[in-house]
């Protein structure tokens, strides 16, 4: 790891006065991941601007929204009387993420920003597209069982590993920004870019942007969800397969359902095709299939994850099902 | 005797490790050291053109930077090294990862950062880094120690070809990695004088000493010592000596300062010696009555271009069950990748596609795997080609007692034998089971006990604490055998200048070390004992020595007659030192495991819910410690089965999930509480109070005994580890 400056920000605007005026900077919070990415040679900075006291780690509720700080810690949202039962998906999807003492460090920011744990990518020895753009993609060859089988392409086939991502993202949650250019409000679904042929860009974030908190709609619709994580361990472990599902049913028709996917996609999927397809059906076994067919129908596997086609699948029927009381 | 052996006495030094107390290697502050970091090769076949370290010289705290231009000449040592070169001698490589330059610098950080500023050109070749691409230039390799790649008795061809039913079928395993959670480290340590002290994490400090002194005999030091009083785990990666020891060594001496080396975690996977990819190609041939007539297995596992050696043999193979005709084969293909080793139970591998394929010969003749195994069982010892001895009956082997006491435990009776049958909820409920063994080795060791002035006893011998609880056992040994409260012996371990002693590896520990510890207290103790018979002063004198017996630290006469260690030796006021030694032999340990299985297969979830194991390990001298192994062996025995996994670029031949965040291993929620039931019956052939060596033995039936409760779970047959959620859909 090279050597690098460090200022510890006393307010977010003070924060991204300093990342403005030293060269390549990083905000840095519980530095769960940073600083793996750095002493792997994976990422470099000069400077990290300390971004744990800036007085962002609220959890608050209004009448319309949660409103997350940037800075709070994952075990705070996850262990959250309110969260837990206003938004059990958010909940579930932190809860199931790494152990107890990474959640304790590791801050919401932080988590959204995370990078992919493909292996090629935080090897500084291999190529890798994502890390050094044009030097090729390994994984595409080698070893993809952890890779997506959405929104990949001939340059990267990373997944997003975060787990709170895709509950935002089926939470239609906002991300708030703050940079030298001021404050702007990203709705998640706009986030997160596909890799296309710049895999090293993986955000609409500017440089120098500071994340400031989260904000997540307040519905009934909400209350109603699950998120529903496979892998390869009972804990401690990223998705293969992740599902966050919302529904609220009359009779056994759906009136509204919100559904996101990890460990399938180049971000944190949400396809509202999936969604309308069941919006307004009786929720059936085959109503369920259905939907399921049309989000792989553009699935592009590869050696090791041709798997997670049929998987994601059955891990909606499973959690739909669970929901909607179907067996 | 005061009955200390077999208890279950707490970890003698449990309170040194949980306070920190305890200093590990690299714990060791040396003055003046300097750290180390090695430059790792990223081709895996080729050599170095040229190396840059310009950057790396210009980088602030660094001392040096040493290539293979400037590194001295070293002997290859013989085995335990585990390498058919030292690395660094020439611009050649032979492995991605493998070390080209050796960096030194005031700070790790220093040696870092410019261990990634060295530029390193190559003239690389493709390697061939796949062993299904080149199964067709498997060949059979030469002995290695001696031992023989083919062996077998009897005509297991033939046998075959009559056999009433058979089993055919292929198991792997693929490439794994110890991770002990102490990294490697080394810090060399040269005197004025030419003697070298090396603080290592060594499961063996006699074997590191001698493959030291063996890789510098050009330049001899005048003389090696190695310290290793604690590990934090080996699982085998710790027994042979690597490179990374002999280079500190030899860099440590250019530079005229202390190196202290640790290995990084990524570092470890090219650094150490792996599991080898391993194909078992098994064959059973049987009577209707479930009796074998054959066991035919050919294997194939990676070795490298430069040497065959294969590390994991097929003991159960040969030797668990009754059968007159035996084949086994075990062929190596070339791979561009590290020498492999042995790896925590090495057997395992073999012993996997063994107890699934009698799994799947219990299914086809429709007897219970129990009863299979019991007709098949054997109390003999049965010849081989290559084995030379005669047959001879064990001197106590209980499996039969193992099956009967786990399995009542556990409840097998109740199982419904067909698959697919046992529902709870949406899970699928299997039962599995599985005979455990392993190989026990034995090395000739020596002990020095002494008894100071104070009437305290202090054991010295250079085995190692691995984590298994060779201190608390061996003070048990000792201050049971004198007659002493266990808090008035110490053990210490993990030094050359201690007697020489068994590498802490192939479950040696215990067979080779306790039976010297048990002489040496014996010596001492009658000693004593004739110190004070001897002495006007005692109110033993002139008792007979036969007549006094030791007992809590007190040495005791008939008429109420008594005297103590400590009055004894402060009257004589010097210590007394004896040594012990007992060679033994090697041999096998036993046991059976039951696992249970909860799969909702739709999602392809599997979670082991239940474990009973029953193990005939001779006498157990700490049920506690004797339990910690079988929880030990359990653990890795799932890992084995569900998780365990190096995956290798088939490009670069690259390790592509070197760290722990990716090689997964079992974590608490995977492992279910295991119920360890012993026999606890001593061997007569083990001259360790009857214990065996059992380190290894437990865990060698878990991978094939979930695999066979998968089987029972939802009628599919799993060969291939590991059992991702992928194959259970
Ligand atoms: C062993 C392990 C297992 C894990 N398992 C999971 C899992 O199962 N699921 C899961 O979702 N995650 C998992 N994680 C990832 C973990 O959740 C992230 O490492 C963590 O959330 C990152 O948060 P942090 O505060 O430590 O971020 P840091 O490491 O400090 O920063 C991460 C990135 O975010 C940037 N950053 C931080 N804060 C801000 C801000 N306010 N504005 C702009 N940029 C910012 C940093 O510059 C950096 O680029 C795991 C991590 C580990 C180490
Ligand atoms: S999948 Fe993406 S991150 Fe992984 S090697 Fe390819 S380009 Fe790099």
């Amino acid at each position: 790891m090279r050597t690098f400056g460090y200022t510890v920000a006393r307010s977010p605007a003070e924060a991204v006065r300093i990342a403005a005026s030293t060269s390549a900077p990083a905000y840095v919070a519980g530095g769960t991941d940073l600083l793996n990415l750095m002493r792997d040679g994976a990422q470099a900075h000069d400077h990290l601007v300390d971004v744990n006291h800036l007085g962002l780690d609220e959890v608050a509720f209004d009448s319309r929204r949660l409103r997350v700080g940037a800075g709070a810690r994952m075990r705070q949202v996850a262990e959250h009387p309110r969260v837990r039962r206003e938004f059990p998906m958010l909940s579930e999807a932190l809860l199931a993420s790494a152990s107890p003492q990474v959640r304790n460090m590791a801050s919401i920011g932080g988590n959204l920003l995370q990078r992919t744990r493909c292996g090629y990518f935080r090897d500084a020895a291999a190529p890798c597209n994502k890390r050094t753009p044009g030097s090729g993609c390994p994984a595409i060859a080698g070893h993809n069982r952890g890779h997506a089988i959405l929104g990949g392409g001939d340059h990267c086939i990373a997944t997003h590993p975060s787990d709170l991502a895709v509950a935002l993202s089926a939470l239609d949650a906002t991300v708030h920004l703050l940079g030298p250019g001021g404050e702007r409000a990203v709705p998640i679904a706009g986030f997160y870019l596909l890799p296309g042929a710049t895999p090293d860009k993986e955000t609409v974030l500017r440089p120098g942007e500071l994340i400031t908190r989260v904000d997540v709609p307040r519905t009934a619709l909400a209350g109603r969800s699950r998120y529903l994580k496979l892998r390869d361990r009972a804990t401690f472990e990223f998705a293969v397969v992740s599902v966050a599902a919302a529904l609220r049913t009359s009779g056994r028709v759906v009136r509204d359902v919100r559904l996101a996917f990890g460990g399938v996609g180049t971000r944190p999927w949400r396809d509202l095709r999936v969604e309308d397809a069941l919006r307004g059906r009786p929720l059936t076994v085959q109503a369920i299939a259905e939907a399921g067919r049309l989000l792989v129908r553009d699935a592009e596997p590869r050696e090791g994850n041709t798997f997670k086609v049929e998987l994601v699948q059955r891990a909606l029927t499973s959690i739909l099902s669970e929901l909607g009381g179907l067996r | 005797m005061s009955g200390l052996v077999g208890q279950g006495v707490a970890r003698v030094d449990g309170r040194a490790k949980v306070t920190g107390a305890a200093r590990y290697a690299a714990d060791q502050e040396v003055p003046g050291a300097l750290h180390g970091f090695l430059v790792m090769s990223t081709i895996a076949r080729g050599e170095v053109v040229e190396i840059d370290t310009r950057a790396a010289l210009a980088h602030p705290g660094v001392v040096a930077v040493y290539t293979h231009a400037d590194m001295p000449r070293l002997r290859v040592p013989d085995f335990p090294y585990n390498r058919p070169y030292i690395p660094m001698q020439d611009a050649r490589v032979h492995h991605n990862g493998q070390p080209v330059a050796y960096v030194v610098a005031q700070t790790l950080e220093q040696a870092q950062e410019a261990a990634n500023l060295v530029k390193v050109r190559y003239r690389a070749q493709a390697p061939v880094a796949r062993m299904a691409d080149v199964l067709d230039q498997a060949f059979l390799p030469d002995r290695f120690r001696g031992r023989a790649n083919e062996d077998g008795r009897g005509d297991a061809a033939a046998a075959l070809a009559q056999a009433e039913v058979r089993v055919e079928a292929t198991y792997s395993s693929p490439m794994q990695h110890h991770n002990p959670i102490e990294p490697h480290t080394t810090t060399a340590v040269w005197a004025g004088d030419g003697t070298l002290t090396l603080y290592e994490s060594t499961q063996g400090v006699a074997f590191t000493r001698n493959m030291v002194t063996q890789a510098f005999a050009d330049d001899p030091p005048k003389d090696v010592r190695v310290i290793s009083p604690y590990l934090g785990g080996g699982f085998g990666a710790k027994g042979p000596t690597y490179p990374h020891t002999l280079l500190t060594a030899a860099v440590a001496r250019l530079a005229g300062r202390p190196v202290k080396l640790v290995l990084s975690r990524a570092q470890m996977f090219t650094s150490n010696g792996h599991r080898a990819e391993y194909r078992h190609h098994l064959r059973l041939g049987a009577t209707r009555e479930g009796r074998l007539t054959a066991i035919a297995d050919t294997s194939t596992a990676q070795v490298t271009r430069l040497d065959g050696r294969i590390y994991n043999s097929s003991d159960s193979t040969l030797q668990l069950y009754a059968c007159p005709n035996v084949h086994v084969r075990q062929l190596g293909v070339r791979l561009d990748l590290p020498t492999s080793s042995y790896m925590r139970s090495p057997e395992t591998t073999a012993h996997f596609g063994l107890e699934t394929a009698m799994d799947e010969l219990s299914h086809e003749l429709g007897i219970d795997p129990v009863e299979l195994r019991i007709r098949n069982h054997t109390d003999v010892v049965q010849q081989t080609w290559a084995g030379g001895e005669p047959e001879r009956p064990y001197g106590g082997k209980h499996l039969l007692e193992c099956y009967r006491a786990a399995a009542e435990e556990f409840g097998w009776a109740r199982r419904n034998p067909r698959p697919g049958t046992t529902r709870d909820g949406d899970e699928y409920v299997g039962w599995g089971m599985a005979t455990e063994t392993h190989t026990y080795g034995h090395i000739d060791s020596e002990v020095r006990l002494t008894i100071g002035p104070d009437g305290r006893a202090t054991v010295r011998t250079a085995s190692q604490e691995i984590g298994t609880g060779t201190y608390t056992v061996l003070s048990q040994v000792a201050a049971d055998e004198l007659g002493m409260p266990l808090g008035h012996v110490t053990t210490l371990l993990g030094d050359t200048t201690y007697p020489a002693a068994s590498i802490s590896a192939g479950s040696s520990t215990m067979p080779s070390v306790v039976g010297p510890v048990s002489e040496a207290a014996k010596s001492a103790r009658a000693a004593v004992i004739a110190l004070a018979v001897a002495d006007p002063r005692s109110p033993l004198h002139g008792v007979p020595a036969a007549e006094v017996v030791a007992e809590d630290g007190r040495l005791l006469a008939s008429g109420d007659r008594g005297d103590t260690y400590r009055d004894v030796m402060a009257r004589h006021g010097q210590e007394v030192t004896v040594t012990g030694r007992k060679p033994n032999t090697r041999g096998h340990s036993f046991g059976a495991v039951f696992v249970e299985v909860r799969i909702q297969p739709r999602l392809g979830r599997l979670r082991v819910t239940r474990v009973v194991t029953a193990h005939d390990l001779g006498r157990v001298l700490n049920r506690r410690t004797a339990r910690g192994q079988v929880i030990g062996g359990v653990t890795w025995g799932i890992g084995f089965a569900l998780m365990e996994h190096t995956m290798v670029d088939p490009v670069t031949a690259r390790v592509v999930n070197p760290n722990l965040s990716t090689y997964l291993v079992p974590v608490c929620a995977d492992t279910p509480s295991v119920t360890a039931l012993f026999v606890d019956e001593p061997d007569p052939d083990s001259q360790a109070l009857g214990a065996r060596g059992f380190g290894e033995t437990p865990g060698t039936g878990v991978p094939a005994a979930i695999g066979n409760a998968i089987h029972h779970a939802i009628g599919r047959r799993l060969r291939d580890v590991p059992f991702t959620q992928d194959k259970l859909l």
